[in-house]
């Protein structure tokens, strides 16, 4: 099974080594919980069932300064474990960025592209932005993209809206959105992207109040048909934690009491994910 | 006088489990060089626990189901929020109410350089949220 959606934000040995770490992931990544050996990231894996966790940097360096986990710190956590699969984020606005896309791909081995645009404090369907979810899909490496409310302080939910990503979804057509969070609390507006659209997904990382399995059941068998999920989304969703902030065992725990066949829920800890991150040969070969 | 504090670390591997702890805490003590005395041992967690029973495994998972039937994962906690302080939600008021009931500390006479302890008397660090790195205190205080 695969963790779509993993923070590294309260690394022990990443925060011995880089003096920034800690701040980002406390001030502006918002967490309070104490830092951990990269041991203990393993075992919550283990506890949960999970064999592969995605893990999310965010370059939020012009907006907030600092970084929350950098390329290279992912990359350095790719390297010692085949358990991690490693993201990349670049800024949209910045000179360059695309560039650093392809670097972080290519030279880095990191596999998809993160973006945050409220705490990144870019619009989504600004032109400026489009040069990097060009090189994303030139690379053929899928956009793991922020949506719905956030938790970190000081991201307006305006940023946050699903449709805000209709235009480079309409515009790019192979490059594979993942809208994080189901949405959440837009989720009928990320589903209706997902209908609509063949290269936008949706992950489950969404906690917004009460338990994971309370959350789960409400949105996914009150607010939304469970059936939506069984019938028309099953080959569009991923496993999504959002580890640390709620413990992955608790969210797959929460998915699995759902009411979902034992072929769909394959398809969401497992199928979908690894269609996303397998690229395709033309695509990746395209800029050479 | 002699007091010694130790802060020892310790690598929970599952979402619950009673970890022997005994022979950690003799050492402590017989290290700190105290021939009479007492030694506190306490947990520095409230998701976590600290007891003191029999050492055999029959008790350890009797103990953790006792807890499960005792403090439901499913109730209507209040604790299920989200905590601004935390940048998360709190979702689990069972293991801080097993805390509470199991205890975070144990305490034991030191007499002749050695830990005052009944023949079956096991300590256990508690993990009722794991797997986590967690940390408990020795102190040993005497002369």
């Amino acid at each position: 099974m695969i963790d779509f959606h993993t923070h590294p934000v309260l690394i022990q040995e990443l925060a011995k080594k880089f003096p920034d770490y800690e701040r980002a992931s406390r001030e502006v990544f918002h967490i309070g919980n104490n830092f951990q050996p990269l041991a203990t990231f393993f075992l919550q894996m283990d506890v949960a069932g999970i064999e592969r966790a995605v893990l999310l940097p965010i370059d939020c360096r012009r907006s907030r300064k600092l970084a929350v986990s950098s390329n290279e710190q992912v990359a350095e956590l790719c390297r010692s474990s085949s358990r991690f699969i490693g993201f990349a984020s670049v800024d949209p606005l910045r000179k360059g960025a695309a560039k650093e896309l392809q670097d972080a791909v290519e030279k880095l081995g990191l596999r998809g592209l993160k973006l945050d645009p409220a705490l990144q404090d870019f619009a989504p369907g600004d032109p400026k932005a489009f040069a990097v979810y060009e090189a994303a899909e030139s690379l053929g490496i899928p956009a793991l993209v922020h949506t719905g409310m956030s938790w970190a302080p000081e991201t307006p939910l305006e940023r946050c809206h699903p449709l805000l990503f209709e235009p480079p979804v309409r515009r790019f057509p192979k490059l594979n959105f993942v809208l994080a969070h189901f949405g959440w609390p837009w989720v009928w507006d990320a589903i209706a992207m997902a209908l609509k659209y063949p290269n936008v997904y949706l992950d489950t990382s969404c906690l917004y109040y009460d338990s994971p399995k309370e959350f789960f059941q409400f949105v996914f068998s009150k607010q939304v048909p469970t059936t939506l999920i069984e019938r028309s989304l099953r080959n569009k969703v991923v496993f999504g934690s959002n580890y640390p902030r709620v413990e992955i065992k608790n969210m797959v725990h929460a998915l699995k009491g759902l009411a979902l066949t034992e072929g769909c829920l394959r398809k969401i800890f497992v199928e979908n994910a690894e269609r996303l991150l397998a690229r395709p040969e033309p695509e990746r070969t395209r800029r050479k | 006088m002699i007091i010694k504090l130790e802060r020892i670390k310790i690598q929970t591997r599952k979402s619950e489990e009673a970890i022997n702890i005994t022979s950690v805490v003799d050492e402590v003590v017989r290290k700190s060089g105290v021939r009479n005395g007492l030694v506190n041992v306490m947990n520095m967690h409230t998701s976590a626990g600290l007891l003191v029973t029999e050492g055999i495994p029959c008790l350890e998972e009797d103990i953790l189901t006792h807890f499960a039937r005792l403090v439901p994962e499913d109730e209507d906690y209040h604790h299920r929020r989200y905590l601004d302080y935390d940048g998360r939600l709190g979702f689990n008021a069972d293991a801080h109410l097993k805390s509470v009931l199991g205890g975070i500390s144990c305490c034991f006479p030191i007499e002749d350089g050695k830990v005052v302890r009944g023949s079956r008397q096991t300590i256990y660090f508690m993990e009722y949220d794991g797997p986590l790195e967690r940390t408990y205190v020795v102190q040993v205080l005497g002369a």
